[in-house]
């Protein structure tokens, strides 16, 4: 009965169920990559399990000893940051994202000074999760009352831009920053509000094979497929820039 | 078979399989925390916004449901009527509903889109981000723990009991109050305990419905989420407080229990 | 004064029951379970709504279906004893006598308890929970909290019946002074004839939901109306058939064998009653003196002593009872195995048809 119980935590997923993949993907990526994976699979003759949340959460549960194969974040500090203390390999940085303000359909904010005025419902990243940081970055840009005006009408700090999201198609939040990329995965619910170039972040997503990979050569081919592959073209599709 | 033979080892075994699994974790997180580190932790605003905003939007909801669950589970427990069935299992449904799914199905409900939400927002009351929607939150996912004991409880008690009442003159009311209640009081107290428990670690249904921002939604759980990433061990310092918290409370229930039995309750 | 008129059907049973109990009076409901006593009593306390009824009770209507009328049972002022006493277990035996007394102070609610447990001799037991009560301690405080309010009507379920033997003699004695004592009419059911006829000044045998018959308990052992009345009672009841005789007495050939006289009038199958006291035993073989007419040979299958008394088993060609004095049994040398003679008289013979 124990052999069963064992045989149904591990084998679920298509592909063979001998090799297995397992990969942390920040949250943004998580319409394109489940696109490409059966495709990876199927060229591989293995089975690909990938987790999407925030990319701070992901590094943790790295740091924590999680046995994953592949860590792609929206961002590159973590990355670096792990890769310095041994847990990663050396970050490819494999696309770029854009920083937008996204509000329901048929709303009347128009620009980023609307979301200041007072009683607007505003939503963004926490400050550790990249999407936040990024956020973060660009209103500290603004001049100080600005940012203070626009900070003051966050309703809620969410742990990844998922979350962002769900509250602006559910309806309660008026406007929140996210990536271009979740608006096109929205399917037309959000209109994007794109920022002032000077303001815009530089968003470069950076992944890496896990040094203690159980697949390592399989992670390489996942990780280099996100340059240049199957996986990469998913993540045009889905509206990802080319790596810089 | 000699009492204590195999059969005896097996369920010793299985009690120490059970009891390793469920102490190590609770065990785990006041190894690594010092005393220094849950004590700073106390001291730092967030973490004690949180614990404040737990207990507050905890007790909210465990009033909303002992006031409303204990009645509702009376009725069911002591009348039958048409339907009763169906309305037993939609009660006890969110007991089994996966937190995410309590979360979408509050939305589905009172949300902003929801099939309420223009009613809610007619009323003028404001759900999504505000505190009151963590109430809501906790008491949806919690009510069903409470009224299933309760409807135990209360159907346990001897109908002789509250027929023996109604020919000493008291009316239905009063003797649900002097005599049904403190008689079924150890059930009750259990099933507190149980949806408090739930009301305090509520994290998905709570995410998803009202946010989280420090001070107004975001409850110990969620902001031990949110420190897991950058600073581990204060979110281990946080969960520890939220176990001594939670241990607290039980015990507390568990002497209720007691008094209760050994007919530490006065009816005067 | 109770009057109690019902119509109604209880899970499968007809219950149809009218009967009226005097200020200070007991009536004594008696049957077997299942009869509907206990239901009887609910009707009269409010507890069972039939489907037609009327129930009266100190010149007020409690009940009165035709006309729509229905107290509510805490409105009615009735002192009812539950089988199992339905103590608060949460309370003291104090706190459950004073339960009923409302609008009065903390303290003269418990000076009215505790006088009354004083009474019953519970007063040291008076901050006990029922829990750490004995049976007929528990019994007490359930009569007490009954009675604490001064309520127009005495219910009472099987007061006894929980009790074991010993302490059931007590309480009896007990509680049949309580009875005495009280102006209200009362109303106690009993699976037993012996604790109906020790308790109630009128008993009324129930079965199947109707009452067989009703009068004093000599009235009901002296003249049963009914096979199951006499049964019930406590008779050894034969079956035979009868058929006149020329000497003037009722011939009854038993079932199995063996013939009984009876003075009472009978033809055909009928059921031969005759109280256990009644019989006489003599050694076998003896020739018959004396004027009992009815002579069987027995064999002793058990001999039970109460108190200076021996009630004797015996098998005939149908099971027979006799009740002797233990001296007598001791001189005849009366063992399981021994053959005997029981004889009565015809004129202590009851007939009934069937």
């Amino acid at each position: 009965m124990l052999a069963a119980a064992g045989a149904l935590l591990t084998g679920c997923g298509g592909g063979s169920g001998s090799t297995r993949l397992v990969v942390s993907a920040a949250a943004s990526m998580t319409e394109a990559l489940n696109a490409c994976a059966p495709q990876f699979e199927k060229a591989e003759h293995a089975s690909v399990k990938q987790s999407f949340a925030g990319s701070d959460v992901l590094a943790a549960q790295i740091r924590q000893g999680a046995r994953v194969d592949v860590y792609a974040a929206a961002n590159t500090k973590l990355p670096d940051q792990l890769h310095a203390d041994g847990l990663i390999g050396t970050p490819l940085r494999f696309a770029t994202n854009e920083l937008v303000l996204a509000v329901p359909k048929g709303s009347t904010i128009r620009t980023i000074d609307d979301v200041a005025r007072p009683g607007t419902k505003l939503v963004i990243g926490s400050a550790t999760v990249p999407i936040g940081s990024y956020t973060r970055q660009t209103l500290a840009k603004l001049p100080a009352a600005k940012e203070k005006a626009i900070l003051a009408n966050v309703r809620s700090d969410e742990p990844d831009v998922k979350g962002i999201v769900g509250k602006l198609t559910q309806g309660a939040a008026d406007a929140g920053f996210v990536y271009v990329t979740d608006v096109r995965a929205a399917n037309g619910r959000l209109t994007a509000i794109r920022l002032p170039a000077r303001l815009e972040p530089r968003v470069t997503y950076g992944a890496a094979v896990v040094t203690k990979a159980k697949q390592p050569a399989l992670a390489r081919r996942y990780v280099d497929g996100l340059d240049k592959g199957d996986c990469a073209s998913a993540l045009r599709s889905a509206g990802f820039g080319p790596a810089p | 078979m000699r009492r204590g033979g195999w059969f005896g080892i097996v369920l010793a075994l299985c009690l120490a399989l059970a009891l390793t699994f469920l102490t190590v974790p609770v065990a785990a997180i006041f190894a690594h925390s010092t005393p220094r580190d849950l004590v700073s932790t106390l001291g730092d605003r967030s973490s004690l916004d949180a614990l404040w905003l737990s207990l507050r939007t905890t007790a909210v909801s465990m009033a909303i449901i002992l006031a409303v669950g204990t009645p509702a589970a009376y009725l069911l427990a002591t009348r039958s009527f048409r339907g009763k069935a169906l309305v037993v299992t939609l009660v006890e449904l969110p007991l089994v509903l996966p937190p995410a799914v309590a979360g979408i199905a509050l939305l589905a409900a009172v949300g902003p889109s929801g099939i309420l939400g223009g009613a809610v927002d007619a009323a003028g009351i404001e759900l999504s981000f505000t505190t009151a929607g963590v109430v809501v939150a906790l008491t949806f996912v919690s009510s069903p723990f409470y009224v299933r004991q309760a409807m135990a409880a209360f159907a346990a008690v001897d109908r002789s009991l509250l027929d023996a009442s109604r020919t000493l003159g008291a009316s239905e009311a009063r003797g649900f109050l002097r005599v049904v209640i403190p008689v079924a009081l150890p059930g009750l107290a259990s099933g507190a305990a149980l949806a408090l428990g739930r009301a305090l670690g509520e994290f998905g249904a709570t995410l998803m419905f009202a946010g989280s921002f420090r001070g107004v939604t975001q409850t110990v759980p969620l902001a031990i989420y949110d420190r897991f990433s950058t600073d581990f061990d204060a979110a281990l310092a946080l969960s520890a407080v939220l176990v001594a918290v939670s241990a607290a409370i039980l015990l507390a229930v568990k002497l209720v229990q007691g008094g209760a039995a050994l007919g530490g309750w006065q009816a005067e | 004064m109770l009057s109690v008129e019902t119509r109604t059907a209880v899970g499968a049973l007809r219950l149809e029951v009218e009967l009226t109990v005097e200020p200070g009076e007991c009536l004594a409901l008696a049957g077997p379970s299942g009869a509907g006593k206990t239901s009887v009593l609910r009707v009269a306390a409010g507890l069972l709504r039939p489907a037609e009824g009327r129930v009266r009770a100190n010149g007020e209507t409690w009940l009165d279906t035709a006309k729509g009328l229905d107290v509510p049972a805490e409105r009615r002022r009735c002192g009812y004893v539950f089988q199992d006493y339905a103590l608060f277990p949460h309370l003291s035996a104090w706190q459950n006598v004073a339960y009923a007394l409302r609008g009065l102070g903390r303290r003269e609610r418990r000076g009215r308890a505790l006088e009354l447990l004083e009474r019953l001799g519970l007063g040291d037991r008076a901050e006990a929970r029922p829990a750490s009560l004995s049976g007929g301690e528990r019994q007490r405080v359930a009569l007490a909290r009954a009675v604490a309010r001064d309520p127009d009507v005495l219910l009472l379920d099987e007061p006894l019946s929980a009790l074991d033997a010993r302490t059931r003699a007590a309480a009896a004695r007990e509680l049949a002074e309580v009875l005495r004592g009280t102006e209200s009419p009362s109303l106690l059911v009993t699976h037993d004839f012996g604790e109906a006829a020790q308790l109630g000044n009128r008993v009324g045998i129930i079965d199947a939901g109707r009452i067989v018959q009703e009068g004093t308990p000599s009235e009901l052992a002296a003249a049963p109306r009914s096979a199951f009345v006499a049964d019930f009672t406590g008779a050894v009841v034969l079956t035979g058939t009868a058929r006149p005789g020329n000497d003037g007495l009722t011939h009854v050939g038993l079932d199995g064998g063996g013939e009984v006289a009876s003075v009472d009038r009978g033809d055909g199958p009928v059921a031969v009653s005759v109280y256990p006291w009644e019989i006489a035993i003599e050694p076998a073989g003896e020739p018959r003196h004396g004027s009992a007419q009815n002579r069987l040979g027995v064999e002793v299958l058990s001999v039970t002593a109460i108190g200076n008394r021996v009630r004797l088993g015996l098998a005939g060609p149908q099971p027979l009872a006799a009740e002797v004095t233990q001296a007598a049994a001791d001189a005849l040398g009366l063992r399981p195995g021994a053959n005997v003679t029981a004889s009565w008289k015809a004129a202590a013979t009851r007939l009934v048809a069937r």
